[in-house]
């Protein structure tokens, strides 16, 4: 191990375990005094703070797919701001046109001032309850341009030398449609920020400057030295994959398809984009910032997810995304999807070229989310409310070794956004919730099978409600994918049953009007399966049958394992004859290049 | 103590751990002794035994004449908790809605380790194929959507039976606004096994949020039917040998309850031994007239952390022990991997880290010599000189201090290229900054400032690092108790008799209907009189706090505030309002007078005043004020070694004062008094460590003074 000679190693690990330390500290207090139900109970938000050369020092990142962009929003703010840049200035950005990664996840930035120097970037970003627009539950499918998602915010400042600036307050909470729950959001970035600021400078004034800095610059140098040598372990090459998005294109008859080649050579990674479609007129694009933390999360999630993501882990990874297509749109499409469907996509074709290289460490497709956010009248309470139904979260992907995570998609998140209280929902929104459970046959199989989705019916008591479906995995060609010799799971569904007796298949995000007594059914895809489900043990297999999550059916259709649907006895001999006719036949097959085609 | 009392009575506590059993023991007068010996994990109620045989032998009596003249007993045991984390408790069922089977395992679909594909879910606790649906449900209203389905609860009663359960988690969605579907069911399932244990989600937890109160009532039917048999089992064998007294089991949520209470809560009883550290330090600090306190218990694996703020103990509902959530209201012990068997290595990115990994008592640390290979904190405070290697636990283990420095040597100092005293010296740093974190996230991330609070460091190695961390967090004053590696037995000794209830009603503050709120509350109260009547409290030591959670109206985290008891009428609600806002700025550091605000949940604390020993006045208590050392050795503080003083703590005349830095050692703790600090002794034997330069006088003051509102 190298070292630097005049460091002290354990004022390293003290000074870096604080700066650790203190972005959980502005978590805390976020978490605590949020007004809004995603911040508090749905964790959508991130916290970071940055050295004084714009590099990510430290991170807590509770959804993932926020924070791998952060330094774009941090280095727009200070280039905006260059030489004019007080002490007391709190920075606000939305614009994924201008370093943001999608309008409803604001930025808020602030410049940490020791001895009259700015030594550090404090940097909050959470979703927002709402960021005015045409949509519902912040989210318009119909939108053709940025400016009918919601506001644009450029880099501003919400506080000029520590004095608030009531004309862009003002401003922004004019334009929104929840301003009470946008200005305590807003008021808690500042707050986690303020936090982080008095922390670092005690940080300073206990170490001083210099060593602090040295212990920065040699943790990033380490941290980058770590990732360089888990990229060695994947052999140099070339790998392509491609995934298509869960939107058919009507002029085209196709889906928009995401075309990635991953070039790994001298302990570097280059991810290249070039073949992708064009940006489309619908809310898929995806902003450069947020195409890079989408390959991060396909990086950390595959090789390093012990490594610590700062500025020296991202060091070896390079992402080059053509302009004016669905990774790096030019200015004015729409974008708000990107942070859930796109990443989603982004991650699957990054797992899918990194299977070919290290297949042992991959893991199969997650669903994708499969869900609405509405925004409804309750007549009981007689308000107004947003939500995002994250009952939908479906399954994880399978991995050598571990079954997927079952209810723990989608991949932006990695298991970090929260599920709402049913009962709470309840009490708030106009609908009752009919079922919320694991659906039957979901998980894709395989040696090791993926989670389960979930399968959630509400009731909706009242009219009332503006509903804004998005569809994940809902095709053949979107549908988690398996590894390995596993299966893929089985799209997801979405319908109402409208209560005059007509039925709606939805298979593509657009806004609804669901009324009283109609039911809306989401039906979210598991995790795809990874190795050959014929090499699950047979007891396995039966436990699921066992505990209703796997049918007799599909037990012997995708597992060879002869089941009486009666008894729950197993047929060893039919077993026997069954697994020794497949799985001849499964073998000797090269998956990984089938299922990245 | 009551002086009408007869001779020769005693109140025993006793913590009864894994590892170790500690007693403390208190007689009529006030006078008190302390235990430690060694716990059988496989025989608890044996260990305990085992544990009070010894105090009768040190009182030159038998077993059952000790037993005779004990009145009570108040235990805190690891009976519940070895349960869940050993995963031996009763094989359970849960029965619930049609349609919502699987919110328990789901687990609000979340994972901690986010980008790790190589793990798996905690194993669930009652699998999916336990998991009972009834066609029943309740609305956000309370009122009956559809009525139980009687007929699928019939052929439910036959599949438990032949699933061979013993224990069974009802819990139905809004069953806390209306219980009569749990109490059916419960109805049918006695009548078919009337042995059987069953816990409705409406006794147990009677609140909003769904997958929080399945959870905690499946939890709770996992633990009890263990804890119910070792208790009765225990209370079997005491009363055989001649105990007439009262058996107390210490509770998580810092108060202490009858036996009936722990066999049919056990999930009550989950943090039942670190939940007495705060109630401890709360009357170590109150011999001073200072209440705010963090109290610190650092053994061989953990480091248990909890604040009490104004004489208050901090609860929380937001615990997961193991993986799995309880949404008790819990002493808010925060546990991190910091103890003296915590292992000390070097990992990959060149950095020294001290746990999570633990050597735990066996095999132990290096030094123990036996057969422990890797170093751990214990190994390093041996090298650097802060421990003794003959003195060690009274001499009762001889620590091997060249296979310690050896060991350090090899695995630590020699991939950070450093001198191997550097590196024992760093692990001594690198653990201090992890506990120093731990005390922030109790403190600084929940909006208290370390600096106001009386520091009480406990527990085998808690006194060795206290002054260091205490220079870390400028926190002006350190206590550490005589008894400091038994604290928890003696908070057991000192704690009431508490029953915690809850009832949700959900309503805007303007649509408040105070009858029904007021009809609530007196359920609780009756309720809470009752239960404490039933274990002997007489009404007038019975004190009922009654509180709401409150919030702004969409906001989703409520603040707790306090009652009166004109709680209802229109002065009441106007206080309560106020005293909200108030709150909720102090906590979130802002306010919004105008946004509407509505009530979750009303609560109600019993407590049981129970006689508590008083502590009293060490025998040595004199005027000699000089404290001689009975010796001296080389110890490492930053810059270099240092030859230090060593006193014998039990020999520390009060009042007596000794310069920084220096070791006083006792036969289960050592303190070490870091350059730059003082110590004393005070009248009751306990330590006082503090800044140079400040007196005492001063730092006590200090502490007094910064007593915020």
């Amino acid at each position: 191990m190298l070292q630097s000679e005049s460091l002290d190693p354990i004022l390293l690990t003290v000074i870096t375990n604080r700066l650790e330390g203190i972005t959980r500290e502005m978590g805390a207090g976020m978490l605590r005094s949020s007004r809004s139900p995603i911040f508090a109970e749905n964790r959508d938000f991130v916290t970071a703070i940055f050295d004084r050369q714009l590099r990510l020092a430290a991170q807590t990142a509770y959804i993932p797919v926020l924070m791998g962009g952060s330094p774009y929003a941090v280095k727009a703010i200070s280039e905006h701001f260059a030489g004019d840049v007080h002490d007391g200035d709190v920075m606000i950005l939305n614009d994924p046109y201008r370093g943001n990664n999608h309008a409803p996840d604001i930025s808020v930035v602030k410049p940490i001032f020791f001895d009259g120097e700015v030594r550090f970037w404090a940097f909050t970003r959470g979703h927002h309850a709402d960021i005015g627009g045409g949509g519902a539950g912040g989210r318009n499918p119909n939108a053709k341009t940025i400016w009918e998602e919601g506001l644009r915010i450029p880099p501003a400042r919400l506080y000029a030398s520590g004095n608030y600036n009531r004309d862009v307050w003002e401003l922004i909470l004019l334009n929104v449609r929840l301003p009470v729950m946008v200005e305590g959001d807003l008021q808690c970035q500042v707050g986690a920020c303020n936090v982080s600021e008095r922390a670092l400078i005690q940080l300073l004034g206990q170490y001083g400057t210099e060593p602090v800095d040295e212990a920065i610059e040699e943790i990033l140098r380490r941290s980058e030295a770590q990732m360089r040598e888990r990229i060695r372990e994947i052999p140099d090459g070339v790998y392509n994959a491609e995934r298509q998005l869960d939107h058919f294109d009507q002029q085209t008859s196709r889906r928009p398809t995401i075309r990635l080649r991953v070039q790994v050579k001298n302990q570097s990674m280059a991810f290249d984009f070039t073949g992708t479609d064009p940006q489309i007129p619908v809310f898929y694009n995806s902003s450069y910032p947020n195409t890079v933390s989408s390959c991060l999360i396909g990086v950390f999630s595959t090789i390093a997810p012990d490594i610590k993501v700062n500025d020296g882990s991202m060091r070896p990874i390079r992402v080059e995304a053509p302009e004016g297509s669905l990774v790096n749109p030019k200015e004015g499409a729409p974008t708000t999807q990107c942070t859930v469907g796109t990443c989603g996509t982004i991650v699957e074709a990054t797992w899918l070229a990194l299977a070919q290289a290290v297949p042992e460490r991959a893991q199969a497709g997650w669903a994708r989310s499969n869900a609405g956010a509405g925004t409804a009248f309750n007549p009981r309470t007689g308000r107004y409310a947003s939500f995002i139904l994250h009952f939908t979260k479906g399954g994880g992907g399978a991995t050598a070794g571990f079954d997927g995570w079952s209810h723990i998609s989608p991949v932006s998140s990695m298991g970090g956004s929260r599920v709402p209280d049913p009962e709470l929902h309840e009490s708030t929104f106009p609908h009752r919730i009919l079922r919320y459970e694991y659906g039957r046959d979901t998980a894709g199989a395989g040696k090791w099978r993926g989670g389960f989705g979930a399968c959630v019916w509400l009731l909706f008591n009242d009219d009332g409600t503006a509903l804004s479906i998005q569809t994940g995995s809902c095709a053949e060609e979107t549908a988690p994918f398996g590894l390995a010799g596993g299966r893929p799971a089985r799209p997801g569904t979405i319908r109402m049953r409208l209560a005059r007796g007509e039925t709606i298949e939805i298979h593509e995000a657009g806004l609804y009007y669901p009324g009283k007594s109609d039911i809306v059914e989401f039906y979210s895809a598991g995790g795809g399966g990874y190795g050959d489900p014929h090499e699950r043990p047979v007891d396995v297999v039966v436990d699921d049958v066992v505990a209703g999550t796997l049918s007799p059916e599909k037990a012997l259709e995708d597992y060879g394992v002869v089941i009486d649907p009666e008894t729950l006895e197993v047929d060893w001999q039919a077993t026997a004859t069954a697994r020794e006719g497949r799985g001849r036949a499964a073998r000797g097959q090269s998956p990984f290049r089938d299922a990245a085609r | 103590m009551n002086s009408n009392k007869p001779a020769n009575t005693f109140k025993i506590g006793v913590d009864v751990g894994g590892t170790f059993i500690d007693l403390a023991v208190v007689d009529e007068r006030g006078r008190s002794r302390l235990y430690k010996n060694l716990s059988d994990p496989a025989d608890l109620a044996g260990a305990l035994v085992a544990g009070l045989e010894i105090v009768a032998r040190d009182a030159k009596m038998t077993l059952s004449e000790l037993l005779t003249r004990t009145e009570t007993i108040i235990h805190g045991s690891t009976v519940a908790t070895n349960a869940l984390l050993t995963k031996n408790g009763a094989k359970t069922a849960l029965v619930t809605t049609e349609g919502f089977r699987d919110v328990l395992n789901m687990r609000r679909g979340m994972r901690l380790n986010l980008y790790d594909p190589k793990q798996a879910p905690p194993d669930p606790l009652i699998p999916r194929h336990l998991i009972y649906v009834v066609e029943e449900r309740i609305d956000c209203e309370g009122a009956e959507v559809r009525a139980v389905n009687e007929d699928g609860v019939e052929r439910l009663v036959d599949r438990l039976t032949t699933a061979g359960i013993e224990s069974i988690a009802v819990a139905f969605v809004f069953s806390f606004l209306n219980n009569s579907h749990e109490k059916t069911v419960a109805t049918k399932l006695r009548e078919s096994r009337p042995n059987i244990h069953i816990s409705l989600s409406s006794e147990v937890l009677p609140e909003v949020r769904l997958y929080e109160r399945i959870s905690t009532t499946a939890v709770n039917a996992y633990v009890t039917p263990v804890l119910a048999r070792y208790l009765e089992s225990l209370e079997t064998r005491l009363q055989q040998t001649g105990f007439a007294g009262q058996l107390l089991i210490m509770q998580s949520n810092g108060g202490v309850t009858g036996c009936d209470v722990g066999k049919q809560l056990g999930v009550g009883s989950i943090l039942s031994g670190p939940a007495a550290g705060p109630v401890a330090g709360i009357r170590y600090s109150s011999l001073y007239g200072i209440s705010n306190v963090i109290t610190v218990d650092m053994g061989g694996t953990s480091f248990d952390v909890s604040l009490v703020k104004n004489g208050e103990i901090e609860v929380t509902k937001e615990m997961e022990i193991a993986g799995y959530r309880i949404a008790l209201p819990l002493v808010a012990v925060h546990t991190i991997g910091a103890g003296g068997g915590s292992i000390v290595s070097v990992d990959d990115r060149g950095l020294l880290q001290v746990g999570p990994e633990s050597a735990g008592s066996f095999p132990g640390p290096v030094c123990y010599d036996r057969g422990g290979s890797r170093p751990t904190i214990t190994d390093a405070d041996l090298v650097v000189g802060y421990l003794d290697a003959d003195r060690f636990w009274g001499g009762r283990l001889h620590l091997n201090t060249e296979a310690a420095y050896e060991a350090l040597q090899k695995q630590v100092a020699q991939p950070l290229h450093l001198e191997p005293i550097r590196a024992a010296y760093g692990a001594y740093q690198v653990v201090n900054a992890n506990m120093v974190d731990a005390i922030r996230e109790v403190s600084v991330r929940r909006g208290h400032d370390p600096r106001q609070f009386l520091l009480i460091a406990a527990g085998g190695a808690g006194p060795i690092h206290a002054s260091a961390i205490a220079r870390e967090l400028d926190i002006p004053l350190v206590l550490v108790p005589r008894d400091a590696s038994v604290m928890c037995a003696v908070g057991q000794l000192l704690s009431d008799l508490r029953h915690d209830f809850v009832r949700s009603y959900l309503t805007p503050l303007d649509k408040l209907d105070a009858a029904r709120a007021r009809s609530l509350c007196a359920e609780m109260q009756t309720k809470a009189v009752g239960t404490l009547r039933s274990e002997g409290i007489p009404r007038e030591k019975i004190v009922l706090a009654l509180s709401a959670d409150v919030r702004y109206i969409g906001q989703f985290n409520e603040v707790e505030v306090p009652l009166g008891s004109d709680a209802w009428t229109a002065a009441g609600i106007e206080q309560l309002v106020g005293d909200f806002h108030r709150r909720h700025e102090a906590l979130n550091g802002y306010r919004m007078p105008s946004a509407p605000i509505e009530i979750v949940n009303l609560r109600v604390v019993g407590t049981g005043i129970v006689d508590k020993p008083q502590i009293v006045k060490s025998a040595s208590s004199g005027t000699q004020l000089g404290a001689s050392p009975i010796g001296h050795r080389n110890a490492f503080f930053g810059n270099g070694f240092t030859e230090v003083l060593v006193y014998d703590g039990f020999q520390l005349p009060p009042a007596c004062s000794i310069n920084g830095p220096a070791i006083v050692e006792q036969s289960t703790t050592t303190v070490i008094v870091q350059p730059g600090y003082k110590l004393s002794c005070d009248d009751f034997g306990n330590y006082l460590v503090y800044r140079e330069g400040v007196s005492l006088k001063e730092s006590i003051a200090v502490l007094k003074r910064r007593q915020p509102e």
